[in-house]
């Protein structure tokens, strides 16, 4: 029998097995690693597919197949657009390959707001290298570096401020530019081209098209993970079947995880709240010189003079502007104009340099399931939050213009566009209403928050669910605030680390 | 692809717009239907139907109009049945809403302009007005109509190699 096998394809049959892991991304590639090769017979679920090679076309058509949703996921208000992948690999697959490792004031954070002493530094530290290993974490080079992405170390550099090329985990890039849609060339060495190989050699097993819709007899030593077989395409339920394990490890995504805790009504109150989104906002700037953000690595360069790396509220504080590209599909849905005017907007993309703001938030979402057992994302974002957006927004257009920007645009519903540093003001504006603006949330996190008791959290620091014996989050879940303005580096980080214990 | 966002035009939610605009006290459904008329037959489609492609595809010509800046335009790409084609094969509750989103944009002239007209009779600078005019609507539902539309509808147009040169994009 095939290790990997696509159940739309081929009949599988109920199985018993001693580790059930749902999610095979970050978290659950690497725990299905670990605790394969603790000599665990292990079985990983996945609702997506696996597409490498020439089975990543490139297009916007992708977004059907690689993300959750389709590519539609988002908040119940629309107000921001919720990213999350659902292919073998998870979201490594589709991210921009930022490495951020998770920082040493996070951690502190965490023992001192929420008690959680086993996360300190010096205990992550291994699993910290360990995560920058297997990601074959390097510097890309300069010649690496697109002009979209120059632009913005260019205009850091005349304002002065501070400013890094992220380290990524791509070896063998030849600058596609498409990694919002999987790379075609294979040269991410994400958890599909890593996690997932090593796992298999150790034993692990792989269903893909397979989707856990709820979890019985999770204080029983064996537990039950019903699961609904999809049709190719994953659009469509089929058949069901049985999993049977000691173990149940969640590492579905902060959305996903909690949705299946919630739908197989287990866990406390803190089961689907204190969600972290670290909502994104786009801003773009036209230039006279051709940019071409759709070529070359898509975001490198990230200014971080405006972020902290400890608040006393929520840990990361402030915000980062790190540039993006992509294809020209999506570009278009953030684009506000429409008619002949959205045609002349887009007929200047060669010139549009573009990047996201991002504001690490303080866990203001919520997930629940509704009578059918979808997930409903609620989000509410405080005036605190509102006004880093709005400063970063005016930092982004003074950078943009110190590069030498003619226009900088905001991409509002009413686009608030700026011609010179006069215009500013405008922003002030901003309210940044639902539906209004076009929010995107690539990282989410805490949904099931580690804390020391019931009281505080809703899985212990081991990461095992309260009110379940052997049901486990190894994701982001539990992270108790914003681990990392990129979050594939930390999920690896803790996923080793909580799965070495559970194994041991 | 942005399909799950159509779910915000709930039943409850779409007969509250229509009571909001007195449309059941007014000339009732025979008026109602006889305002829309007939929509040409498009063989083929798998879950919209007549009368929906044309309000799609009345709006897919407004947003994307031929000329201009560059030739392309929606005109001759029948996004809406690319629509459709994702459409049916969403699960029945969100099929229903989106229906019901295209109902609501298509009597969007009689229920927030009170004009005796429905939005595919409208002329194509009318339309997108009137479409514009619901991305910025104090109303949370007709914004939320307008992101879900004008997201689908961007993807798949500029998804379209014959635009691409236009733009100066290249895979």
């Amino acid at each position: 029998m095939s290790a990997i096998v696509d159940v739309s394809r081929e009949r599988a049959e109920s199985t018993t097995v001693d580790v059930c892991i749902i999610g095979s991304g970050s978290g659950g590639a690497t725990a299905a690693w670990e605790l394969a090769r603790a000599g665990k017979q292990v079985l990983v679920l996945e609702e997506g597919g696996d597409f490498v090679g020439g089975a990543l076309t490139r297009r916007d058509g992708m977004y059907d197949q690689l993300y959750m949703e389709r590519g539609g996921r988002s908040t119940s208000d629309l107000a921001i657009s919720v990213l999350q992948g659902r292919v073998l690999g998870g979201g490594g697959v589709i991210n921009a390959c930022d490495v951020v490792p998770i920082h040493d004031s996070v951690l502190r954070h965490w023992q001192k707001a929420y008690g959680l002493s086993d996360f300190s530094p010096e205990a992550m530290e291994p699993f910290r290298k360990a995560a920058l290993d297997d990601l074959s974490a390097n510097m890309p080079s300069e010649s690496q570096l697109n002009e979209n992405n120059r632009i913005l170390r260019s205009g850091a550099a005349t304002m002065g401020w501070r400013g890094e090329v992220m380290m990524h985990n791509r070896v063998g890039c030849v600058g596609l530019g498409k990694c919002l849609v999987g790379c075609m060339v294979g040269a991410k060495r994400n958890p599909r081209m890593v996690a997932i190989p090593n796992a298999i050699a150790a034993g692990a097993r792989i269903l893909l098209r397979a989707r856990a819709v709820r979890i019985d007899d999770a204080t029983r030593d064996v537990k039950t993970v019903r699961v609904r077989t999809l049709d190719p395409k994953g659009y469509h339920e089929q058949y069901e079947l049985l999993v049977r394990a000691k173990l149940v490890v969640l590492a579905a995504n902060a959305v996903a995880s909690a949705q299946l805790l919630l739908r197989s009504g287990l866990g406390n109150e803190h089961v689907g709240q204190h969600l972290s989104l670290q909502p994104q906002l786009p801003i773009t700037a036209t230039f006279e010189r051709d940019v071409e953000l759709f070529h070359g690595i898509p975001q490198s360069y990230a200014v971080t003079e405006f972020e902290e790396l400890a608040t006393d509220t929520h840990g990361l504080g402030g915000f980062r502007i790190e540039a993006i590209g992509g294809t020209p599909g999506i570009i278009a849905t953030v684009l506000p104009k429409l008619g002949q005017k959205g045609k002349e907007q887009m007929k200047l993309l060669p010139h549009i340099a573009a990047s996201l703001l991002l504001v690490p938030d303080a866990g203001n979402g919520t997930v629940t399931v509704d009578a059918k057992g979808r997930v409903q994302i609620a989000y509410a974002m405080p005036e605190e939050q509102k006004k880093r957006y709005r400063d970063a927004a005016k930092a982004a257009a003074k950078l943009y213009f110190a590069a030498g920007a003619t226009r900088v645009l905001i991409p509002t519903a009413i686009p608030v566009v700026l011609e010179r540093l006069a215009d500013l003001g405008a922003i002030d504006a901003l309210a940044f209403e639902p539906a209004t603006t076009p929010f995107l949330s690539a990282h989410q996190q805490g949904s099931v928050r580690f804390g020391t008791s019931p009281s505080t959290g809703g899985a212990d620091p081991s990461g095992q669910v309260y009110g379940t014996r052997g049901v486990y989050v190894l994701d982001s879940s539990g992270y108790p605030s914003s681990s990392s303005s990129h979050t594939m580096t930390p999920i690896i980080t803790t996923s080793r680390y909580l799965a070495r214990k559970l194994a041991s | 692809m942005a399909l799950a966002q159509f779910s915000v035009v709930t039943r409850r939610r779409f007969l509250k717009a229509l009571a909001a605009a007195g449309l059941f006290a007014g000339g009732g459904v025979g008026w109602l239907a006889a305002l829309r008329g007939c929509a040409p037959s498009v063989p083929g489609l798998r879950c919209l139907g007549d009368q929906e492609h044309r309000t799609l595809t009345a709006l897919a010509t407004a947003l994307f109009p031929e000329g201009g800046a560059f030739a392309a335009g929606a005109a001759s790409m029948d996004l809406a049945r690319i629509f459709d084609g994702y459409l049916a094969d969403e699960d029945e509750d969100r099929q229903s809403d989106l229906k019901r989103a295209l109902l609501l944009l298509e009597y969007g002239p009689l229920v927030y302009d009170h004009r005796n007209v429905t939005f595919s009779h409208l002329e194509e600078a009318e339309r997108l007005a009137h479409f514009e005019r619901w991305g910025t609507s104090d109303e949370l539902l007709r914004r939320q109509v307008s992101v879900a539309f004008r997201k689908f509808l961007s993807l798949v147009f500029y998804d379209r190699e014959e635009v691409w040169p236009e733009i100066g994009y290249a895979l």
